[in-house]
């Protein structure tokens, strides 16, 4: 980080907070503070989701991913538009029509009490250890490549969230969601032409874009069918289509984004931009990490991209003779790049070619992976990966001055777009759901107001406390954060219940979602399938056991809703 | 509230879904032609 840098970075964080904060004039009731007064635009709305959505492990780790195994993480939004057109048909009017803050409100009238505690209590659990995660996690990578204290990261990542979120209310929060979804557009633009110009002069695009897809890389879209292969085709259609459904139509963190609009058809509008725009984006995201890997074809990546670990086995008597066989591989694929992209510019097609570039390709791989191993056995981390360092450590060592300020401005940006909207449905959900409706349901509006506030200024410190005290889980880390995905389940199967199956009430939905939450635990220690059907099963069981239990014990109850 | 364009929401989630259909056979395209 050189001055330039340093003036790109610190512009952006803070024309971000006083943008936000311009913009938050007037959120002096509950309402206003809360939901924005409902009066916000589609495209503000739409641009808020999407910058909710993308943390900075987005990019830091969605580059890194398609460096090392090709494109086909993008097959993970299929089911985004599927789910967007539900929630746009069902849960958008329904929750505008009953006039609630959250969505856990519309459960006690529709059910009871009980169930919207619970729903109430699941989101605050699963989300509180997500906003913690969301400011941890790029602090782990910028202290490992820019060498800076993560405590002095998380603290400046969190207490610029904090101010512009207490003080200016979800207003503030979708306005610098806004004007950070810019700073990260633009970021990204400039690591992908950068990595362009890098290339030698003889590799055109085409060539590069060939490269690319000669090493497996842009593999876009897998039809084999694996219950344990994360990201194909089926698992992209069917398991995220819950998974989304879950996480818009439950989630309060996005609840609130579109909660905010003028109107249905504003609300609409804005989670239909967001069906629209997300794959491109996310491709877009991953193509940049092919070209990461297609520049390092025709420059020497190091042996591991991340350098504490890198020291560590430098220390070992394998070392050398490792890191000699990964020299010789680098340069052989280096060589037959250039020989497969020469070919492909004169047409002429060999196969021979194109087989001794897979060939060193795996030479190269097998290399990575026995310096991994030599990490775990020399006491590093179990399931050591360095694919979260791999763009940064492009960035830092060839971006130029300037640029390398703008991409660090992203990874703080879209930190603190998905902190805030993190912290802003926290502080919702515990105001409306369980202090207003719990302890003080009479006080003023006022009151509320300030309890707000509060409540916002609490788990603002509570992520950045948290984001502290997550050195001491060490590699727990990454568990934690699959656990963080483990609730979504048995919400949608509640909510689906809510819509769909207006005879089950609230005791049996009840049940349900705890049946539901037991058996998505279940199949986490003992199922080893992929995260996203986890869904899909704790939605089913919900749904099972509440038409069950009340086919043999019917409620009786009214339904308000 | 009627959609800005197209006439019914019905047609627009249609709109929607045919997108994602044309865009999932283009990226298909795209995995076939460069692997």
């Amino acid at each position: 980080m050189r001055t330039l840098d340093w003036i790109v970075l610190l512009s952006s964080l803070i024309s971000i907070v006083l943008y936000g904060l311009y913009r938050s004039r007037g959120s002096g009731t509950v309402e206003r503070y809360l939901l924005a007064g409902r009066t916000m635009p589609w495209y503000a709305m739409g641009l808020s989701i999407m910058a909710t959505q993308a943390s900075a492990i987005t990019f830091i780790s969605t580059t890194g991913q398609s460096y090392t195994d090709g494109m086909r993480f993008v097959q993970a939004y299929f089911g985004l538009p599927i789910a967007m057109v539900v929630v746009c048909a069902t849960v958008v009017p329904a929750f505008r029509h009953a006039g609630v803050y959250t969505a856990y409100e519309y459960l006690e009238r529709r059910f009871d009490a009980k169930t919207r505690a619970l729903a109430s209590l699941i989101f605050l659990a699963q989300r509180g250890i997500s906003a913690g995660l969301t400011i941890y996690a790029p602090a782990i990578v910028l202290s490992v490549i820019l060498g800076w204290p993560e405590r002095l990261t998380t603290t400046l990542m969190g207490a610029t969230v904090i101010v512009y979120t207490v003080l200016g209310g979800i207003k503030a929060v979708t306005w610098s969601d806004v004007q950070q979804m810019g700073v990260i557009m633009l970021g990204l633009v400039a690591a992908l032409v950068t990595a362009f110009t890098l290339m030698p002069h003889s590799v055109s695009i085409g060539d590069a874009v060939y490269l690319a897809g000669a090493a497996g890389r842009l593999n876009a879209v897998t039809t084999n069918f694996d219950w344990n292969d994360r990201f194909n085709l089926w698992s992209g259609l069917i398991g995220s289509t819950f998974l989304f459904l879950s996480y818009f139509g439950c989630d309060q963190s996005q609840v609130q984004r579109y909660l905010t609009g003028k109107s249905v058809s504003e609300s609409r509008l804005g989670l239909l931009f967001n069906a629209v725009a997300k794959i491109p984006m996310q491709f877009f995201i991953l193509f940049i990490g092919t070209m990461v890997f297609v520049f390092y074809l025709f420059n020497s990546p190091p042996l591991l991209f991340q350098r504490a670990e890198m020291a560590r086995i430098q220390t070992s008597p394998e070392y050398p003779a490792l890191e000699q066989t990964y020299q010789r591989a680098i340069e052989r694929r280096r060589d037959a790049a250039l020989d497969l992209a020469r070919a492909h510019r004169q047409s002429a097609a060999d196969p021979a070619l194109a087989a001794e570039y897979r060939a060193a390709e795996r030479e190269v791989d097998l290399a990575r992976t026995r310096a991994a191993a030599l990490v775990e056995r020399m006491g590093g981390e179990k399931g050591f990966s360095d694919t979260n360092y791999i763009f940064l450590s492009f960035v830092i060592r060839y971006l130029p001055q300037g640029l390398v300020g703008l991409v660090i401005a992203v990874i703080f940006a879209a930190t603190m777009s998905a902190s805030s909207g993190e912290i802003n449905s926290l502080a919702t959900v515990t105001v409306v759901d369980l202090y207003r409706r719990h302890f003080r349901p009479n006080a003023s509006d006022h009151h509320h107001l300030l309890a707000a506030r509060w409540a916002t200024l609490f788990w603002g410190v509570y992520a950045v406390a948290f984001a502290g005290w997550g050195k001491r889980l060490g590699s727990l880390i990454v568990a934690v954060n699959v656990v963080g995905s483990l609730f979504y389940g048995s919400l949608l199967g509640c909510f689906v219940i809510a819509f769909a199956l207006k005879k089950v009430r609230g005791t049996a939905t009840f049940i349900g979602m705890i049946a539901g939450e037991a058996a998505i635990f279940w199949t986490f220690f003992h199922g080893g399938i992929s995260y996203l059907w986890f869904n899909v099963i704790g939605c089913a069981v919900v749904v099972g056991t509440a038409l069950l239990v009340t086919a043999l014990w019917p409620e009786r109850e009214n339904q308000r809703v | 509230d009627p959609p800005p364009f197209l006439g019914s929401w019905r047609r627009v989630y249609g709109a929607v879904l045919l997108y994602l259909a044309a865009l999932i056979g283009l990226l298909y395209l795209f995995t076939q032609t460069y692997r």
